[in-house]
């Protein structure tokens, strides 16, 4: 099978079936048998925050506009997001022909791309993070394209652009000139590592570089005894932490332009050093004697029994770091076998919580728990921990994850009926709240589809002008 | 807005201007003003209620009494620890799994169970902006500081609720942390090598779930703080579940299955999207002698030539011609097959070369490589230190410590940092005479009876 697959040309047929294949769960039986004042509180979360009444609701961001310039790179993209699944009116600016990013798609597989109305194709790792964005095109190589953007900044509220180093001041439409325009415009850059010191972006520089040079990479993945490698993350990690703390800078930029500051300012956000900042405490341990953190695969140096381990279909996580847990766990497989809770309970150097953290005590943890986990499913595992209270769940693949009920009830994975692509399947907006919450309004944009709107919209243009501007490969 | 002397400057220098971290106690604070209580624990709930903290609001961190919180008693190999835990236990330390999630905090332990806490809640309720919890959902509104009632108090709060699987739904009751969010939410199954090359589905290194979901939760927050105080007057109730999050990375492949019913699995140190763009294995360690085993190691480098130009440099500096014949433009490298006899050529030629090295004839050659630094070299990076994302910092409880900076840099209001924590309870008499209106002996009092 496995070689088959490979063969590239002959790849077997896979029979897409609907979504939902098993219908969620109804609120009558989420919360049959629970009697009314244990309900009574999470029927009212559910009445504040359910997705259904989004609709009815206001937006916390509406009123401001965004100009996402950014191409190649899902930084500026993934940024952007937070603004337009609040409200804001985010407008994607793209060059003539489309961002690159549009045309990758997994091995090169044209029949995994999205078409829109007008037959045009696009990866999926764009329109996932073209939600309720515009698009439009401008070629800002040219004079007549940078006069264009100069003309609608007065009314841009944020700026998001990418490119090369100090390439957009050259233009003449850095923060320095920008910020002429318009004092109260919020200049926001993103990149792997920065604009700016020793180890600035190199052009063409994406993910993987911020991922490698800050401990990431090496960090993941099992011990070289374990036969494991530094391994990168299987999506682009950097990008997406990067662009949330993008966000969150430029959203403090916009909370003090209104409070006190009264105008904008420049900010600046990159992949690597948003993951310093949440990569634990590897620069305290190193700070302190010097320590390289080491991989140590889906176990955790500081807290045992927290890891995924091997079980009878997949893997199976388990975690519980303090005393009131790790017996329960025990207790947990010594329902099967008996054995085996009475070896590690009755081991005098497993007994007290920080004595059980170095690596030989971890190894005979685990191996001990393996020997009941090994001949259980996930399913098995999880139920007779969950039992226990005992937090535990099975490593899920991409369809067990759409399928799965809790999922599918609170519109974590959601269809989205979309005008232009179609039926999308989507993770949805994260922002769940009872008076602002986000949410997704349509996929994506065709290339250039909200050209004329924007442009007459926001500068004046008309049809002549338009045409001109069509026709010299501007937009 | 810039001014004359930095217009006429280098862009470069420019940036050093107006990025200058030696500068950042001269400029204001974003969030000076608000108030944030956050009564949570390990990661997810404290790294949201320390990223407003950053910005200047003023952020009461409250955890029980004694021992503090669980993830003061978390630290790698059971090994470093930065002491004292707290005034009481001079002889204990925090361990370092507290770090990095609660700078610049105010500290007061608080004991829930007893009733005098509870108004010492209602009390600090009144007086802020946001409140950040994750104890079980409903645990507040039971003991009767939850939203409902913490709304009455105060309609403006911003209430944000943090937790595994959010407060309704069929999963509602069952309890999760970082790594649990990251194996049933899907993220292990892309991550690590496939089964043919000896991988399995991999932890990210980071507890990503956790500090990713308080960095998007504490956006949210300041979007709800700017509706607050710019449209509605209103404040909000928030939600945010660990395991959501991971759905929310996976987009992409969660819609290549909708669409197609593929089901998205790991493809190791290679990219599905581009070709070449990936990690590469290098034969000779950069330290062979070194003492320490993760010195040892041989060394890895990453390399991207996706472009029809730069693949062709790349084919030049390894010396193999072929490969550029075989495979000339993107579409050709980028499928499964060619990606699988791709990498290994590649690898040959780095199999008797450290990854300095090999990074050396790459960039030499004008293509885009990083070598996979470890923490060590990461930490000894001058353009981290530089920048402020990395700082030694004169600590005022632990001393010299090296800790990360804030992630992003704004040039007229930067977020800093003023400690990296402090004992359990440090701050007790500040907040309880500030806000709460107990006098010394009062406190004494509520010291004794072990409700602080």
């Amino acid at each position: 099978m496995a070689e088959s697959w490979r063969t590239e040309k002959k790849r077997p047929k896979i029979k897409v079936l609907p979504w939902p294949a098993i219908p969620p769960p109804t609120v009558d039986e989420v919360y049959a048998g629970v009697d009314e004042k244990k309900k009574e509180y999470n029927l009212w979360i559910e009445s504040a925050v359910r997705q259904e009444f989004n609709a009815n609701k206001p937006e916390s961001l509406f009123g401001i506009r965004v100009l996402d310039m950014t191409t190649n790179q899902s930084i500026g993209h993934w940024c952007s997001s937070h603004f337009s699944e609040l409200g804001a009116e985010v407008i994607m600016v793209e060059p003539v022909g489309g961002d690159p990013l549009r045309k990758l798609t997994p091995f090169g597989r044209e029949e995994y791309m999205f078409t829109s109305r007008d037959g045009e194709k696009c990866g999926v790792k764009f329109l996932a993070e073209a939600r309720n964005k515009l698009s439009v095109t401008l070629n800002v190589e040219t004079d007549a394209g940078r006069n264009l953007l100069k003309a609608i900044i007065p009314q841009v509220d944020i700026l998001i652009e990418n490119a090369a180093p100090g390439h957009y001041d050259k233009l003449g439409i850095g923060y320095r000139q920008l910020s002429e325009i318009n004092p109260r415009l919020i200049y926001l850059w993103v990149g792997q590592r920065g604009q700016w010191g020793p180890l600035k972006d190199q052009p063409g520089a994406m993910d993987p570089v911020a991922q490698c040079s800050m401990g990431f990479v090496h960090g993941t993945g099992a011990p070289v005894s374990f036969g494991g490698t530094p391994t990168r993350s299987g999506w682009w990690l950097c990008d997406h932490v990067g662009g949330t703390f993008a966000a969150m800078g430029a959203m403090a930029a916009l909370y003090a332009r209104e409070k006190f500051l009264g105008h904008g300012q420049f900010v600046e956000c990159t992949g690597a050093e948003a993951v310093i900042r949440i990569i634990d405490y590897n620069w305290a341990w190193n700070g302190m004697d010097g320590s390289v953190r080491p991989r140590y695969g889906n176990w955790d140096l500081a807290i045992n029994i927290y890891a995924v381990n091997p079980c009878a279909d997949g893997q199976i996580m388990v975690g519980g770091g303090h005393d009131r847990l790790w017996f329960r766990i025990w207790r947990a497989a010594g329902k099967v076998k008996p054995a085996l809770e009475q070896h590690i309970c009755e081991d005098p150097k497993l007994r007290v919580v920080t004595d059980r953290l170095p690596h030989y005590q971890q190894v005979e943890t685990y191996t001990t728990l393996v020997e009941w986990m090994k001949d259980c499913t996930r399913f098995q595992c999880e139920t007779a921990l969950q039992e226990e209270e005992v937090a535990s769940g099975g490593v899920s693949f991409i369809d067990e994850v759409c399928e799965f009920p809790h999922y599918k009830y609170r519109g974590h994975v959601r269809l989205l009926d979309d005008g232009e692509y179609g039926k999308v399947l989507l993770g949805g907006s994260s922002f769940i709240g009872s008076n602002t919450p986000g949410r997704i309004k349509w996929v994506g944009r065709p290339v250039g589809k909200d050209n004329e709107d924007v442009y007459r919209g926001l500068a004046g243009l008309n049809r002549q002008e338009l045409a001109s501007l069509k026709k010299g490969g501007v937009i | 807005m810039v001014d004359k002397a930095l217009k006429d400057m280098t862009f470069e220098d420019f940036c050093r201007a107006v990025f200058n971290t030696k500068d950042t106690f001269h400029k204001p604070e974003v969030l000076k003003g608000i108030r944030a209580i956050s009564t949570t624990q390990y990661i997810l709930g404290p790294s949201c209620a320390c990223y407003l903290a950053e910005l200047g609001a003023e952020t009461i961190k409250v955890e029980l009494p004694k021992r503090g919180e669980p993830m003061r008693h978390t630290t790698p190999f059971n090994e470093p620890f930065l002491y004292p835990l707290s005034r009481w236990m001079p002889d204990k330390g925090t361990g370092l799994g507290f770090f990095g999630a609660n700078p610049n905090e105010l500290f007061l332990s608080l004991d829930f169970h007893k009733p005098e806490a509870i108004e010492i809640m209602k009390r600090l309720a009144a007086k802020s902006d946001v409140f950040a919890e994750n104890y079980r959902a409903g645990t507040f509104d039971r003991w009767g500081i939850g939203y409902r009632q913490h709304a009455a108090i105060n309609p403006r709060v911003i209430y944000q609720w943090m937790g595994g699987f959010g407060g309704w739904g069929p999963g509602r009751n069952r309890a999760s942390y970082d790594i649990l969010g990251q194996a049933q939410g899907g993220c292990f199954s892309v991550t690590g090598w496939p089964k043919e090359y000896g991988g399995m589905p991999s932890k990210q290194t980071i507890w990503i779930m956790d500090y990713w979901g308080g960095a998007i939760s504490a956006f949210n927050i300041i979007a709800c703080l700017y509706w607050r105080d710019n449209v509605s007057g209103k404040g909000n109730f928030l939600e945010y579940s660990q395991v959501h999050g991971a759905q929310r990375h996976l987009t992409d492949s969660i819609a290549l299955y909708g669409k197609t019913g593929i089901v998205a699995q790991r493809w190791g140190n290679w990219d599905p999207l581009l070709s070449v763009h990936g990690i590469l294995k290098c034969g000779k360690s950069s330290y062979p002698n070194s003492k320490n085993p993760q010195e040892q190691e041989v060394g890895f480098c990453f390399v991207s030539a996706f472009k029809d130009e730069d693949f062709k440099k790349l084919c030049s500096v390894v010396g193999n011609a072929e490969l550029a014949k075989k495979y000339p433009t993107h579409a050709d490298r980028v499928g499964a097959v060619a990606q699988t006899e791709l990498y290994p050529a590649l690898e040959k030629w780095a199999a008797d070369k450290t990854k300095e090295e090999v990074w050396k004839a790459f960039t030499g050659a004008g293509l885009v490589s990083q070598p996979v630094w470890n923490s060590n070299e990461a930490a000894e990076q001058e353009h981290w230190h530089l920048r402020g994302s990395m700082q030694w910092l004169d600590d005022p409880t632990f001393g010299d410590v090296l800790t990360q900076g804030v992630a992003y840099r704004l040039s007229e209001t930067p977020g800093r940092i003023k400690h990296v924590f402090k004992p359990v309870g440090a701050d007790n008499e500040f907040v309880l005479a500030k806000l709460c209106g107990y006098g010394g002996s009062e406190i004494a009092d509520l010291e004794k009876k072990e409700i602080i």
